[in-house]
């Protein structure tokens, strides 16, 4: 299993402000919080920290079909700025971060998984549902080209706890993936 | 308070967040913040900050757990404010 997720950071900086009171404390545990105030830019590594908990908790959900709103029971550790492990009830996620000025793309997996396929783009129209058509289209046509199949037969629906599952005509497929978007940027990850 | 004020009030807590307008005409008890409204998962902690500051209640993240949706965040403001 997988989970990605992207941080537009120009957006998060307008977006949210991590600076406000109690938002630290409902998210990141004293460790973590430890790591933000030591580190050069702390609002990078709020948003590293961030997209580490979000693509964990992706496939926490799909493994348990629970979900849940509680970021800071994902706790983070760091084995370098862009290598991590988030644990969750007791189950533990390999993190591995893309860091840029423009974004932070974090992909989670069950162990150090090296057979990811994996794309981020940018995206001109940053409305949501326009966002979100786009980046199942990119999803669609990578999975078209890599599997030859015909764009118009696959089809990405959410099962019901929102999770999103690719189907080839009306047969779901066991192919992992996560998609995120943000801002001006997408991304994707698939399971080879 | 009553449920019709609960969720007005609701409503202008979260409508700074909200990314599907056609969601947020129709907002009910079921209103998922996140699949209906696509409030941004970082978002949501504001959602939960206003929601301490506009009822003066604190929300620990036991009960935040639970407030992915209108009903479930009806519930937690409710509780919360008998134990006051």
């Amino acid at each position: 299993m997988i989970g990605n997720d992207i941080v537009d950071l120009n957006l998060a900086a307008v977006q949210n402000n991590w600076e406000r009171k109690g938002f630290l404390d409902k998210v990141f545990t004293k460790y973590e919080q430890d790591l933000i105030f030591s580190s050069k830019i702390p609002f990078t590594m709020v948003w590293i920290l961030w997209s580490m908990k979000e693509s964990a908790y992706k496939i926490h959900v799909q493994q348990t079909s629970k979900r849940f709103f509680n970021p800071k029971k994902l706790q983070c550790k760091l084995q370098s700025e862009t290598e991590g492990v988030v644990e969750v009830n007791g189950e533990k996620y390999v993190t591995k971060s893309g860091i840029n000025n423009s974004f932070i793309h974090t992909i989670a997996s069950l162990k150090n998984n090296k057979k990811i396929l994996s794309t981020t783009f940018e995206l001109d129209d940053t409305s949501y549902i326009t966002q979100h058509k786009e980046s199942y289209k990119k999803l669609i046509g990578i999975v078209s080209k890599k599997w030859k199949l015909a764009v118009k037969d696959i089809h990405i629906k959410k099962n019901k706890v929102g999770v999103p599952k690719l189907f080839l005509n009306n047969k779901k497929l066991s192919t992992s993936f996560s998609i995120s978007h943000h801002g001006h940027y997408g991304a994707y990850a698939i399971l080879n | 308070m009553t449920k019709e004020e609960l969720i007005t009030s609701l409503k202008k807590i979260v409508k700074p967040y909200i990314q599907d307008e056609d969601a947020f005409e129709k907002l009910s008890e079921n209103t998922d913040f996140i699949n209906d409204l696509k409030i941004n998962s970082a978002n949501l902690v504001d959602v939960i900050l206003d929601v301490e500051d506009e009822f003066d209640i604190e929300i620990d993240n036991e009960a935040m757990e639970k407030m992915l949706s209108v009903k479930a965040a009806m519930e937690v403001i409710t509780t919360k404010l008998k134990e006051k």
